[in-house]
């Protein structure tokens, strides 16, 4: 899905097991359970070069990517330099947002030991699982992810015990059992808050992926690998009433002639924010979390 | 032991005990949680109407994860669901995810039984019947619902 000149096999054998399935009947042989287990072993093959969530790295890497790319992008990357030191990778599973912003988050947590700031997310993640049962979800269906996440919280800040190490940090978040539990919180919680204001999404939903709230969130967000844009970052900063930076790399340039990094900033639209702080003119927010999105894909950067 | 996987589906199975959707029923089998067996009664008002149509389903510790594997035992004329009773259905593939609970997956499977999706024919006769020719599509569910109630 991500990166998707490293799996062209996709859609050819997608469409040709369509047409022939028609045509000849030996194609019956191939189910659609054989195409994705293979496809599916080509990613996890892919995947397995890159961990979920990669080391930290320093923002000259990402220029060596692109030493003989396009000069818009060299450009900009220069521009980045001035403001962000490091990036840390994220694997293009149609995941990465989720994955960044877990990392990013958690991260943050760890190093700021920011009591209240748990408080008031444990209270926005009470306030979600109340709008999934609102919505008539089953509690079992949700509620290990949302203890696996409490528990995530409670480890790095953790009152009179130490909390994890930076390196336990990383580990677990390569580690699956605990990676992939997160983030289908996350898609939970996305998934809530699109439904809970379905009136407010429908036009995004609509202009993005021509399809009902209900089908959008069962088929884009609600699934594990498929990918965000930004009705998904909208919806969970919303939900969790956390600011997200989102700096855009593509080719994209500006007349002025001189190049710039365009980012944008989703400041959640909820109550819980203070709207002194995000709302007046002369004071600017400053989301502790910065992704750096590069067409189909979000990393996370690191400031200077 | 219990894993993550078998305290989910024991709950899946007390969910389905207690609330119970029409047209369908489950359990796993006596000595193994991750094997489920499963009938899916034919919907009303439809070719199908009074088949009784078994499963099988294998959950995996992925589980809530990933899908069970779902496959008809009783023999099957749909443009979904292959020779060997596995299913051509989104949700137990690509679009999986663990709001799906057993009650949920056969309900869905239910309702594919009268609303086959002819992009993605799995049986290319039933397929074409479908599209083609309803009567004699009609004449060939109504024989595997007879030959339902003859099987093991």
């Amino acid at each position: 899905m991500e990166n998707q000149d490293e799996i062209p096999v996709e859609p050819e054998t997608e469409s040709s097991t369509f047409i022939s399935a028609y045509e000849d009947d030996d194609w019956s042989n191939y189910k659609d359970s054989d195409v994705m287990l293979q496809q599916s072993a080509i990613w996890e093959e892919d995947a397995a070069k890159s961990p979920f969530v990669g080391d930290k790295e320093p923002l000259s890497s990402l220029e060596a990517e692109y030493k003989s790319g396009s000069p818009i992008l060299l450009e900009k990357i220069k521009v980045l330099s001035e403001h962000y030191a490091a990036i840390r990778r994220t694997r293009g599973d149609g995941n990465c947002f989720f994955r960044s912003f877990m990392f990013s988050y958690l991260e943050h947590l760890l190093e700021s030991q920011d009591v209240a700031e748990v408080e008031r997310i444990k209270r926005n993640v009470e306030k979600c699982r109340k709008t999934l049962q609102g919505l008539g979800y089953a509690d079992f269906t949700f509620e290990d992810f949302f203890a696996l996440f409490i528990e995530q919280l409670e480890s790095v800040i953790t009152g009179n015990e130490a909390p994890i190490s930076h390196d336990e940090l990383v580990v677990r978040s390569r580690d699956q059992s605990v990676s992939d539990y997160v983030v289908m919180f996350f898609r939970f919680v996305t998934s809530g808050e699109i439904r809970k204001r379905s009136e407010f999404f429908e036009p995004f939903i609509f202009g993005l992926a021509n399809s009902t709230v209900e089908q959008f969130c069962k088929t884009s967000v609600e699934p594990m690998g498929e990918e965000s844009d930004h009705v998904h970052i909208t919806a969970l900063s919303d939900a969790l009433g956390v600011p997200i930076r989102v700096v855009y790399l593509d080719r994209s340039s500006c007349d002025s002639g001189g190049v710039s990094v365009n980012h944008h900033d989703f400041v959640p639209a909820c109550d819980e924010v203070d709207k002194a702080s995000t709302s007046s003119s002369g004071s600017e927010t400053n989301p502790f979390i910065v992704l750096l999105y590069r067409p189909g894909h979000y990393d996370i950067l690191y400031r200077k | 032991m219990s894993t993550p996987a078998r305290k989910r589906l024991m709950r899946d199975f007390k969910r389905l005990q207690q609330d119970p959707p029409a047209g369908i029923s489950g359990a796993p089998q006596d000595n193994n949680i991750m094997l489920w067996n499963a009938v899916i009664f034919g919907p009303d008002d439809s070719p199908w109407d009074g088949g009784t149509f078994k499963l099988a389903l294998q959950y995996s510790e992925d589980y809530p994860n990933k899908a069970p594997t779902v496959r008809f035992v009783s023999r099957m004329f749909h443009p979904n669901i292959y020779a060997d009773g596995s299913i051509c259905l989104d949700i137990l593939q690509n679009q999986w995810s663990p709001i799906y609970d057993v009650a949920a997956i056969l309900t869905s499977i239910q309702s594919l039984l009268c609303d086959p999706n002819p992009n993605s024919p799995a049986n290319s006769e039933a397929a074409r019947a479908f599209s083609e020719n309803k009567r004699e599509y009609n004449r060939r569910v109504r024989e595997i619902v007879e030959q339902s109630w003859n099987a093991d």
